[in-house]
């Protein structure tokens, strides 16, 4: 920094130097923000000296520090993703109200039940994969939340049900097969339920 | 960065007007759209806001990635093209809000300060 022939480039590399943690591109920004800066104040005061130009521009780690917390802050972290992903994503996710998957979920079950013939358990499936989609995008719960949810509301009554129907082929009876749909149900309730105290704001 | 008395004095400063200055900024191209030196200059003559100029780049860089201002290059008579910063209209609507909601927060922050009048005098 001492022996400066040049103090605006040394300042700069000064700059770029603190500022090494930040993406390439945001630094490259920054570098050129002040450079012009320094362009632009030296065109308007010619008078004063650019040591004072670069002493009201501030030290270089000091900016540097700034601009890695302006990156942290923009929310995604110094790895630099966009920030309006960030700041969009709950706008544009999970509109949709934390009942609504729930729901479907559970009284996917009962409707097949109720509806055993053809269209019946295709539209219970549907509104099952329905439901599992919508609590993974929904922003009302952590990924260990929804990772529980599906298996247990969607996955293990899909296999449950499907072992079932393959294995015993000549069912032994209707009420073996209803009290296995309850326990099921009873189970589908109480993750709902779970999952419904659970959720975030 | 020497921690000193007057890092520990200047904290209070520093944290308030990290909260605010952005808005200040939006504030500064509300009615036209202003660059770089000239917004810095307006910040410097206010006292309270004046900062290390260079830290209201990174400031300035976040507004634009996150759409609150857009920038356009303009000759300029003397000297280099100057970056114009103007308002976007989702920045002047965070503007707005700010606009909106400072009163409130303003009128709070000097109720605390203030030392409460004596409520327990009709009492006595």
């Amino acid at each position: 920094m001492k022996t400066s022939t040049d103090p605006i480039r040394d300042y700069l590399r000064a700059v770029e130097r603190e500022a090494c943690a930040l993406p390439a591109e945001r630094r490259q920004e920054l570098l050129a923000d002040l450079a012009e800066h320094i362009e632009v104040t030296r065109a308007e005061r010619p008078d004063t000296a650019i040591a004072t130009v670069l002493t009201e521009l501030g030290d270089p780690r000091t900016i540097a520090q700034t601009a890695l917390a302006e990156s942290v802050e923009a929310g995604l972290g110094p790895a630099g993703a966009p920030a309006r992903s960030g700041a969009d994503a709950p706008a544009r996710r999970g509109k949709v109200h934390p009942l609504v998957p729930l729901l479907m979920l559970t009284l996917s079950l009962p409707f097949m039940m109720i509806f055993p013939d053809l269209p019946g358990p295709l539209i219970g499936v549907l509104f099952r994969i329905t439901g599992a989609v919508l609590l993974c995008t929904s922003v009302h719960w952590t990924a260990v939340q929804k990772t529980t949810g599906v298996l247990v509301t969607a996955v293990l009554p899909t296999v449950v049900i499907g072992a079932w129907n393959l294995s015993s082929s000549g069912p032994a009876g209707d009420t073996p097969a209803l009290l296995a749909n309850l326990a099921m149900l009873a189970l589908l309730t109480g993750t709902a339920t779970w999952l419904w105290r659970a959720r975030q704001a | 960065m020497e921690p000193g008395d007057s890092t520990k004095q200047a904290r209070a400063a520093a944290q308030l007007r990290k909260g605010v200055l952005e808005y200040c900024v939006l504030a500064l191209m509300r009615d036209r759209p202003r660059y770089g030196v000239e917004l810095l200059q307006a910040l410097e003559a206010s006292g309270a806001l004046a900062t290390s100029q260079g830290t209201v780049y990174p400031l300035l860089s976040r507004l634009r990635r996150d759409d609150l201002v857009t920038t356009t290059w303009q000759e300029s008579a003397s000297g280099p093209p100057r970056r114009y910063y103007a308002l976007t209209d989702s920045g002047r609507a965070a503007l707005e809000e700010f606009t909106r909601i400072w009163p409130g927060f303003r009128d709070a922050v000097d109720a605390f300060l203030t030392t409460p009048p004596p409520t327990t005098g009709d009492l006595a």
